[in-house]
């Protein structure tokens, strides 16, 4: 990030009109209180914003927008703050509009598969709020019991589940959004084909740069009658990988299939006490459906591991077993901290018949640099979260951890795949933009940006490698965002 | 320009705007081409595929040239392991879904008249058939996109693999938009396996009320369906067809129990289609779809169907001739089809259905209409509360509106 020309803490008037905005307990303006807003799960980047708001309704989000373009103040939103892509990274002197007390659930309509609710509802939530009636909310990312909806709308939250379900852009019917001049416009809702352009596929993954999301309307899943869990041990990631080309073409479409390799299980193992072989990975998968088909498909589907090469196949009898299968898997990332003072997750993706030749070249990216990686992945989507360990008291290490995690990022673009999957670009993948997309394909998303928010106000500094303003829109003159002063924050 | 081009003719007339040239590129290089130079000379296009959906949207102000793709019809790569396929804008979905077929997989997008339908006009229309129950729309089919934009820039969003965030999904903005965003030339989808067995069951008979429970009935049960259509048939009575597809174990298992189901209801009626019959629900429903003069597409929840069947069906179905009204009933769309018998009757009964389908929250929008009907109602309908935005994302990506000026929503 750019420097701020100087530690920009709101003025008194800023203060005193957000105040009037929403309540003086819910405008932090303390450096010391807003330290838990420096930063969001990507903990190596930090700025100080200028004050913290936490407005309470759609119309104190639109309050508080109009004053900070008032007084030209950048803004960034934010959900619980667990994205690891620096989404919710404050610029200096920003606005940082938390959504955390937003947390209603407005409107529940099983009948027609649909649920409103304010942003700041934790992903679990929705489906806990149903789950008695036999439904639920399907994207699941791992940081689902604390991440939130309006979070999830921003970064298109995936999770172990999407394989068959979908991202969040395939869950979110509608929503109702506060631009950056504090109008407030609702895109969608819970009838299907609103007419005209679909804002609402622009909205949902657009990191917080083209609106301020205040009501979601959420499609709710009725639960699948059967499902069927396996986990299977291979000698290397080789096998492994090749036990999930072979399930997916044969026209199974698993509801999750998850990999670890030797050192993933290693940690897991370490921190939850699953009783897992030490090999050199395995799989675990999901099949979920009415119950003869996930019958069928999980007989297949481990036959055909075991025709790759499986060691040995463990189905978990009762739910229990089930759920601490998963656990293992979901608790990997934060595992990897047993084995390993420091570690940097990665987050790419490859075409998925070229898992077993990408993990060979990151295993040896790790040789040549004296690191250990591990890996724990969706995959069944090629989704990589390659997990570099190192030490922050060696010197180099975490200079060198960080340069292999640009490397994997290149070589997801060498196979053809993508430098995020899941936790977004940010602050801390923009640089990379411009390897995967041309000048041509940025300027269009730069315009679709612009054409929301034509002073570049919401969340500066993020997906896009180069500072981008909007130029004059065609018609009757408006200021031009260059003719405000303070470009600081804008990198 | 060294691009294939000829005079227009009354072939190439989009809802009466007379277009001088069309011109046929072969190559992305030569369709931005077209476009760019289209752009110094200030004139406007339209953007034609298998020209299957030509009615759609209002009368376009003028057009100067028409860009026809049926050059650009190459699968650029299909990759089955990796279940994704790239393929160019003219590409026919009949060809491509050949292409898949020979690996056992398909996109799982069946619209009406996949012969003729294009890759290019499947997302600019957002074409969908029966099958959407269960794997969606282009939405959520569609992984990348490559287009040329108004000034000729060529433009990519998305890219090839299924899990992607990098970036904003132009892909998604590119659905629907009827050729006033930019030309399509290539897009990515993800696939599915082509099932083992499909089956159709016909429950002949329901009431709206009694469609409304065989929905609930459905979930219910934790059926998984991948088409449920209901298709009218006199006064307040629909024939429904439920298709299962899979695995045959999974298939059997779900048809049976949703026959027992329905047996278990009073004067529920369940018989499983042969191959021929299910064939010819299906084409009658692929007909309904396409051929009347006048189709209209309304949108409400699925659990309206009593509202829509009692109190908005009947006005509009007695202002047609050969009327016919087909419901995706876990969707919540229906399809109006059949000839005005009398222009002002007809008109009448599509404002006053529109204004009781809003009140629903869905909406009526008008997808064919002769000219005189077109001139008494909008076939929009009230703009949506976005238009503003919609505007605007126009303005920045077509600043001079000559994409398909007039066509789209709100005189965009």
């Amino acid at each position: 990030m750019s420097a701020s020309p100087s530690p920009a803490t709101a003025s008194n008037d800023a203060v005193a009109r957000m105040a009037a905005a929403v309540g003086a307990r819910y405008c932090i303006s303390d450096p010391s209180e807003m330290r838990t807003y420096e930063c969001d799960g990507l903990m190596s980047f930090r700025v100080m914003p200028g004050i913290v708001v936490l407005p309470g309704s759609t119309e104190e989000v639109a309050r508080v927008v109009r004053i900070a373009r008032e007084l030209d103040l950048p803004i960034v939103p934010r959900g619980a703050g667990t994205g690891l892509s620096g989404g919710a990274l404050p610029v200096p002197g920003c606005v940082v509009i938390g959504l955390s007390r937003m947390k209603k659930i407005l409107e529940v309509d099983l009948e027609n598969g649909w649920m409103r609710v304010q942003p700041g509802v934790a992903n679990l939530d929705v489906s806990k709020a149903i789950g008695s009636a036999g439904y639920y909310y399907a994207p699941d990312p791992s940081s689902q019991s604390v991440c939130t909806i309006g979070g999830n709308v921003a970064e298109n939250s995936g999770g172990a589940h999407c394989l068959k379900y979908g991202f969040t852009s395939n869950h979110v019917l509608g929503a109702r959004l506060v631009l950056a001049d504090g109008s407030v416009v609702d895109l969608g809702g819970p009838v299907l084909d609103t007419p005209g352009y679909d804002l609402l596929g622009v909205l949902v993954g657009s990191e917080g740069m083209i609106g301020i999301v205040t009501e979601v309307v959420l499609r709710l899943l009725r639960k699948p009658q059967a499902t069927r869990t396996f986990f299977a041990t291979f000698p290397s990631t080789d096998e492994a990988g090749n036990a999930v080309s072979a399930i997916i073409s044969s026209g199974i479409v698993p509801a999750a299939i998850e990999m670890m390799d030797r050192l993933a299980i290693t940690a897991a193992k370490a921190a939850t006490g699953v009783d897992w072989p030490d090999v050199g990975a395995a799989l675990l998968m999901d099949a979920d459906g009415p119950e003869a088909e996930v019958e069928n498909t999980a007989d297949n589907a481990v036959e055909l591991a075991r025709a790759a090469g499986a060691i040995e196949i463990r189905r978990p009898r009762d739910e229990a077993e089930r759920a601490l299968m998963w656990k293992g898997r979901k608790s990997a990332f934060a595992a990897v901290g047993r084995i390993s003072p420091n570690y940097f997750v990665q987050d790419g993706v490859i075409p998925r018949s070229k898992i077993a030749k990408v993990l060979r070249e990151i295993e040896e990216m790790g040789n040549r640099a004296g690191l250990r990686i591990a890996n724990v992945f969706h995959a069944g989507d090629g989704n990589l979260h390659p997990l570099v360990l190192y030490d922050a008291n060696v010197p180099g290490q975490e200079q060198a951890a960080e340069e292999i995690g640009g490397e994997i990022l290149r070589m997801c673009i060498r196979e053809g795949g993508s430098i995020t999957g899941e936790h977004g670009v940010g602050a801390d993948k923009a640089v990379y933009m411009g390897e995967m997309f041309s000048e041509g394909d940025l300027e269009t998303m730069s315009l679709v940006r612009c054409a929301f928010d034509p002073e570049t106000r919401l969340n500066p500094g993020k997906v896009f490698p180069t500072p981008r303003l909007c130029g004059d829109r065609p018609g009757p003159h408006r200021p031009h965002a260059t003719e405000f002063s303070g470009e600081a924050w804008r990198e | 320009m060294s691009v294939f081009s000829r005079p227009a003719t009354e072939g190439d007339v989009i809802l009466g705007a007379r277009p001088e040239t069309v011109y046929e590129p072969s190559t992305v290089d030569e369709a931005g081409e077209v476009v760019r130079e289209s752009a110094l000379g200030g004139k406007t296009l339209a953007f034609v595929g298998g020209g299957t959906d030509l009615d759609l949207g209002a009368a376009p102000g003028r057009i100067d040239a028409v860009v026809r793709t049926g050059r650009l019809a190459r699968v650029v790569e299909h990759a089955p392991s990796d279940q994704i396929v790239v393929a160019q804008a003219g590409l026919t979905l009949g060809e491509l879904q050949r292409t898949l077929a020979s690996h056992r997989q398909r996109l799982a997008l069946d619209p009406p008249l996949p012969e003729r339908k294009t890759v290019g006009g499947i997302i600019a229309a957002n074409v969908f058939g029966p099958r959407r129950a269960r794997f969606g729309s282009v939405r959520d089919l569609i992984i990348g996109i490559s287009f040329v934009r108004a000034d000729g820039t060529l433009a990519r969003g998305g890219g090839k693999v299924v899990k992607n965030v990098a970036g904003f999904d132009l892909p998604k903005l590119m659905v629907g938009s009827l050729g006033t965003l930019g030309l399509i030339t290539t897009a990515t989808f993800r696939l599915h396996p082509l099932p083992e067995e499909e089956v159709t069951l016909h429950l002949p008979g329901r009431t709206g009320a009694g469609l409304r429970s065989l929905v609930r009935g459905i979930k219910e049960a934790q059926l998984e369906p991948t088409s449920v259509v209901a298709a009218w048939r006199e006064a307040d009575r629909f024939d429904v067809a439920v298709r299962f597809e899979g695995f045959q174990a999974g298939v059997a298992e779900q048809r049976e129990r949703l026959a027992g189901l329905v047996r278990g209801e009073a004067g529920g009626a369940c018989e499983i289609l042969d191959e021929p019959a299910a064939q010819a629900f299906w084409s009658r429903h692929d007909e309904l779809r396409t051929t009347a003069l006048l189709r209209a597409k309304l949108t409400a929840l699925p659990g309206h169907v009593e509202r829509i069947a009692g109190d908005i069906l009947p006005g509009l179905l007695a202002a047609l001739s050969n009327p016919g009204f087909l419901w995706y009933a876990t969707l919540g769309l229906g399809f109006l089809a059949g000839s005005p018998a009398d222009t002002d009757s007809a008109a009448r009964a599509i404002l006053t259905a529109r204004e009781r389908v809003a009140g629903l929250g869905g909406t009526l929008t008008l997808q064919a209409a002769p000219s005189a009907i077109r001139e008494r109602v909008d076939v929009w309908g009230p703009p949506p509360p976005a238009l503003a935005l919609m505007q605007s994302v126009k303005e920045r990506l077509d600043p001079q509106a000559r994409l398909a000026p007039g066509r789209f929503v709100g005189g965009i």
